[in-house]
Formats: C-alpha cells, sequence, structure tokens
C-alpha cells in the first residue's frame, strides 16, 4: 500500500527524454489523477510534450493503461512514444 | 512453453545449438542485423533503447498468446540495447518445435507483432561518416556548417538553451557560491525591538528634565518591557532591548550618578537607538532569487532562521582533453609535443562554481575514443555539462563536432566571428549542453570567461555577468581586424575608475598574457588603434 505522499515516478523514453531533458521525474501527488489531469500537470511543467501528445501511450506499473486507469501515488508511469524495436 | 528474454547491451553471442531431445523436430532461427543505410544515408550504427521491465512483459505475454495457436516447445529472444554496429544482430530468436510449421509461423508473427506494443526504440542512427577517419572537415559531418555567429548571437543562442536546473535544498553551510533560488522573506522585523547603540541610560524621547530615578538595569539579553515616566531612567548596555518605544539613550560618558539617582550632563543628537524594523520589516526580502550566496548572506539566512535554502544544484561536468601531441605537464615533452596546460586552467576556473568536474583525455583516433565514450556513455547521461578542449577547427584531425553528434548532440553553432576563440562549438542534447573549445589556452580562456560562464550562469539560475565600462590607461596598438576581437588586459582601479592596460599577445597559443590578464576589452570589427583614455567596454576576469 501506497502512502499518499510518495511521489509519482515518472518515466520518459527515446525522443521525450530529449524534449524534457530528463529520464526520470517525481511527481509530488496526493490523490490519484485521471490521464487528461496527468497530461494538464505535464503539458505545465514540459510545454514541449505538447506536439507528442497523440502519438504516446501512457504506462501504469509496466502495463499499458486504458482511458479509465487512474494514476495514484507511488505508480511507476511511463509515457511510451511510438516503438521501434527489432 | 518454455520462453527466455533478454535485452543486452553486449554482442548476441553465437550459441552452439543444444542438442535436441528425440521429440524436436524442427529448430529455427533468425537473426535481425543492422543494415548498412538508413533511409538512404550509410551509417554506422543503430542505438536502441528499452523500458526494460516493461518490454520483457510485453515480450512474455505477447509469446504467450502466440504459443496458444503456434505448439512450439521453446524460444529464446535476445534483444540488443545500446549502439549496435553495422553487421551486428540487433535481434535473436531461437524456436524449438515438433514440426517446422508452428516454429516459422511464430518467427514469422512475433517479428510483426513486436514493433506494435514492446517499448523498445530504435533511437537514432549513427552516420557512416563519423565511424571512420576521414580526411577533411566538411565529409566528417552530417549537416551542412552554418555562418559564423557574432558573439552576442552566440551568447543569446546559449542562454535560450540553459534553463535552470531543478532546485535542491541543502543545509546553509554547504550553500556558500551557490545560487539562492527562492526569495527569502523576513519573518520579523529587524531589529524586532527598539536596541540601544551604546552603552548608558535610556530616558523618554523628549524628557527635558536633568535629574532622573534609576529604575532597572537591562543587559544585553534581557526582555523587560515596562512603560518609562517622565523622570525616569534605565541603565542599558550595548544591544540590549529597550523596555518600551520613544526612548533616548543618553551615553555613559554623558552623565554622573549616585546610587539610584542620575544627573545628564550632556546631550548628543543622536537617540542612539536601533528603531524596531529600521533594517528590515516583516515581509519584506531579505533575499532575492537569482543571488550568488556570500559568507554575509548566509548570515543573514541564518538570522531569518533559513537554514536548508533552495538552490541550483552542484553542476556536473565533464571534461575531454584532445590531441596527440598532449603530454602530462610532469612529463618533459617530446619533439612536437606540449604539455597539457588547459586541464589545470578549467579545473582552476571552475573551482569557483559548485560543481563535481571529471577529467579523461581521448585520443586523436576516432575508433578508439568512440570506445572510450562508449563506455562513460551512462555517467555522460547524466552529465550537464561537456567540455572538449581541441579538436574544434577546420584541420584533418578535428573530431569534436562528429563526436558530439555521434552522442547525440544537435550542433548549434560551430564557429563564431570572433578572435580569438572562433572555432566555438555549442551543441545540446534535452537540458545537457557541451562546448568544443578551441585548444589553444588563450582561447580557451576567452571561450570561458565568454560563453561557458554564460551556460554555467543559466544553468545556475543567475544572470549572465554584464560587460562594464572603462578607459584605456595606454594606447590599443592594432590593425583594424574584420572580427570582434576580445583582447586581454590588465584591470586597476584608480581613483575610482576602472583603467585598463592591453596586454600584448601573438596568438592565441600565449599563455603568458594570461598570467598578466584580469580583463577582455571587447574591440569592435575594424576598429584599429584606440588612444590612452578611449572608453571601452570589457568583462572583469576575476571575481
Amino acid at each position: 500500500m501506497n502512502s499518499i505522499f510518495t511521489p509519482m515516478q515518472i518515466l520518459f523514453f527515446a525522443q521525450l527524454k530529449d524534449a524534457t531533458g530528463y529520464a526520470a521525474i517525481e511527481l509530488p501527488a496526493t490523490a490519484p489523477l485521471r490521464g487528461d489531469q496527468l497530461w494538464s500537470v505535464l503539458l505545465e511543467r514540459f510545454p514541449a510534450l505538447a506536439v507528442h501528445r497523440t502519438s504516446v501511450r501512457l504506462a501504469c506499473n509496466q502495463e499499458y493503461a486504458g482511458p479509465k486507469t487512474l494514476y495514484c501515488p507511488g505508480d511507476e508511469v511511463a509515457l511510451i512514444p511510438p516503438v521501434s524495436g527489432g | 512453453m518454455d520462453i527466455f528474454i533478454q535485452l543486452t547491451n553486449s554482442p548476441i553471442a553465437q550459441n552452439q545449438w543444444p542438442p535436441g531431445s528425440g521429440l524436436t523436430g524442427a529448430r529455427a532461427e533468425f537473426h535481425g542485423l543492422v543494415r548498412g543505410e538508413e533511409n538512404g544515408a550509410p551509417i554506422s550504427a543503430l542505438e536502441y533503447e528499452a523500458y526494460p521491465a516493461m518490454a520483457e512483459r510485453e515480450i512474455r505475454r505477447l509469446l504467450e498468446e502466440l504459443a496458444a495457436r503456434h505448439a512450439c516447445f521453446a524460444i529464446t529472444v535476445i534483444h540488443r540495447l545500446g549502439l549496435v554496429p553495422v553487421g551486428e544482430a540487433a535481434i535473436f530468436l531461437r524456436v524449438t518445435a515438433k514440426h517446422r510449421g508452428p516454429a516459422f509461423a511464430l518467427l514469422a508473427e512475433f517479428m510483426d507483432r513486436l514493433k506494435q506494443d514492446a517499448p523498445i526504440w530504435k533511437r537514432r542512427a549513427i552516420p557512416a561518416a563519423t565511424g571512420v577517419r576521414l580526411p577533411s572537415y566538411g565529409s566528417l559531418t552530417n549537416s551542412a556548417r552554418r555562418a559564423p555567429l557574432e558573439s552576442r548571437e552566440a551568447l543569446a543562442a546559449i542562454r535560450s538553451r540553459c534553463p535552470p536546473l531543478p532546485a535542491v535544498r541543502i543545509p546553509l553551510a554547504e550553500a556558500r557560491d551557490r545560487v539562492l533560488r527562492e526569495a527569502v522573506l523576513a519573518a520579523e522585523d529587524a531589529p524586532a525591538c527598539d536596541r540601544s547603540t551604546r552603552d548608558g541610560y535610556a530616558v523618554l524621547q523628549d524628557d527635558p528634565a536633568a535629574e532622573f530615578v534609576i529604575r532597572d538595569t537591562l543587559h544585553a539579553a534581557d526582555w523587560k518591557p515596562r512603560p518609562l515616566q517622565p523622570g525616569e531612567a534605565v541603565r542599558v548596555a550595548t544591544g540590549a532591548a529597550l523596555p518600551c518605544a520613544h526612548l533616548r539613550v543618553v551615553m555613559l560618558e554623558h552623565v554622573e550618578h549616585a546610587g539610584d539617582r542620575l544627573r545628564i550632563l550632556h546631550r548628543d543628537d543622536t537617540p542612539n537607538v536601533r528603531h524596531r524594523g529600521e533594517e528590515l520589516k516583516a515581509g519584506e526580502p531579505l533575499l532575492c532569487a537569482g543571488q550568488r550566496l556570500t559568507a554575509g548572506d548566509l548570515a543573514a539566512l541564518a538570522s531569518a532562521g533559513c537554514v536548508r535554502p533552495a538552490v541550483n544544484p552542484r553542476l556536473r561536468v565533464h571534461h575531454f582533453t584532445t590531441g596527440d601531441e598532449i603530454v602530462p605537464p610532469e612529463q618533459p615533452p617530446g619533439p612536437g609535443q606540449i604539455r597539457d596546460s588547459n586541464s589545470i586552467l578549467l579545473h582552476a576556473l571552475l573551482a569557483a562554481v559548485p560543481c563535481d568536474l571529471t577529467q579523461q583525455h581521448l585520443p586523436e583516433d576516432m575508433a578508439a575514443a568512440m570506445r572510450i565514450l562508449s563506455r562513460c556513455q551512462s555517467q555522460l547521461a547524466t552529465t550537464d555539462l561537456i567540455l572538449f578542449s581541441g579538436g574544434a577547427s577546420v584541420g584533418d584531425l578535428d573530431f569534436t563536432r562528429p563526436l558530439l553528434e555521434w552522442l547525440g548532440f544537435e550542433i548549434v553553432f560551430d564557429r563564431l566571428n570572433l578572435r580569438p576563440g572562433a572555432p566555438l562549438i555549442f551543441g545540446t542534447r534535452g537540458n545537457r549542453l557541451a562546448f568544443g573549445l578551441p585548444g589553444n589556452p588563450l582561447s580557451h580562456w576567452v571561450c570561458f570567461h565568454l560563453f561557458v560562464t554564460a551556460a554555467l550562469a543559466g544553468l545556475s539560475g543567475t544572470e549572465t555577468k554584464p560587460v562594464l565600462r572603462g578607459v584605456l590607461a595606454a594606447p590599443l596598438e592594432t590593425a583594424p581586424h574584420p572580427r570582434e576581437t576580445w583582447w586581454p588586459a590588465r584591470l586597476q582601479l584608480e581613483s575610482g575608475r576602472c583603467e585598463l592596460t592591453p596586454l600584448r599577445w601573438n596568438s592565441s597559443g600565449d599563455v603568458t598574457v594570461l598570467t598578466k590578464s584580469n580583463a577582455l576589452l571587447r574591440i569592435l570589427p575594424a576598429c584599429g588603434r584606440l588612444p590612452a583614455g578611449a572608453e571601452v567596454e570589457f568583462l572583469p576576469t576575476e571575481p
């Protein structure tokens, strides 16, 4: 059980790392956030993410998130730009 | 089905097949190799990146789904991360099954589906030209060279790419020379009450009496508020809190007393009182954001109870020296060699900046340099500022720019309309910055003070040092030059005026001029000789 004082961990990959300048940040969060709320927090801090928003999928605790996913304090949230492995 | 998944930074070993179990009728292997071209351009390597924990989960999920439709015994998936040179495998698969049909089907479908969900990225292609030493600069780079920038354009370009790093809170004792990143407001009036500035006697400000009754004695630490009546006095020590407002203090030397009786012999005009809030009122800013903290600032912060101020973090700086002609300073140089003076120069220049500096030499061989850089890539990924000394001009062996591009930096400029220091390179990758400094010590000196300090100021969250005005103490003897020149000079304060003596320098390799120089004169293009007394712009190079 995560305490409400545990920050949310946000991970950036590939071009998002260059856009934000960070591989990971901690986001102070005291309540669960919906996807759109999380995006507004992120866009306020990193306006450069705006152009990537439509192509980026969110993952929560290493699983792709759905439209109803709630992002909670202590969660590991990743911004996944279009993948290109193999 | 047995599943083995590995994400690795090392080349994929060409393992021998394990012996078949007797049930196995088919084993199939797939190597996905890096090809020598990407989007029509020749490349030397691809760089891969992954979100490893999730990538493994996604690959396993996919394999389990496929195994339900294609009956196989076991599968191995190995994916390379980091730099994968042309010709090597980025991905390796091996499947065993009873018959070849399911083995082929699983391989084919897995490769199609892998590119949909597994968080693995082809980060970038390394242009082929940077992998080998080529005869000329032009063919070494993968983007066109731009026109040289003026120094003020370069400064603006640097400042716009150096947002302040996130602030940290640290103990006051470690905060000297850090940049304060928050305004600190006075929590209470300073001083918090009226205090005496003299040893003497406090009486009402407008009490005309000559004789008084002494009611109390107050030491510096006493706090005894009480109203004072006309004709009453209180003995106070220097710094003592006065018992009420509207008092003045008569100096000890100006009274005589016997028992509790006091006679004033002489009144001076000053009240000898520090009034409440006279230095600072509660809520007024004690210190502003963006100030570099001095010893005095720390004292002020302590007095306000701010023991963990928010300041800029220590910068992480990595410095590479280049050039095969360089030998360590303790070593006698052979023919054609010179001692390395740039390492200690940068070390000393950065000593005034809160930073963690690491220094390293790179051989001039491109392939060897790339191997060294590959090994310290994880360290470089968390470095705020990378500095290269040398390798910045147009010579055949110069390689800073291609190395920076190979490290993923976007080159903002690589040439200035300036002397000394024209071949300065500046690049960024996200919030990380890199400079390629021209190898000569004087160029280092100029580029550091003009440009690197501006980047450091930006990252720290403070202003760039302004250019000041002074007058020439001696004529500047020079022919007009088409480029802006930053001329080493000796700055002296002469009856409140900044007087600057231009120093002789013959080439940007001149290290002797650095021992005398403490300022740089800005000489405009085509300016030519300036007489003594001429007004000049300059930048001090000592704090």
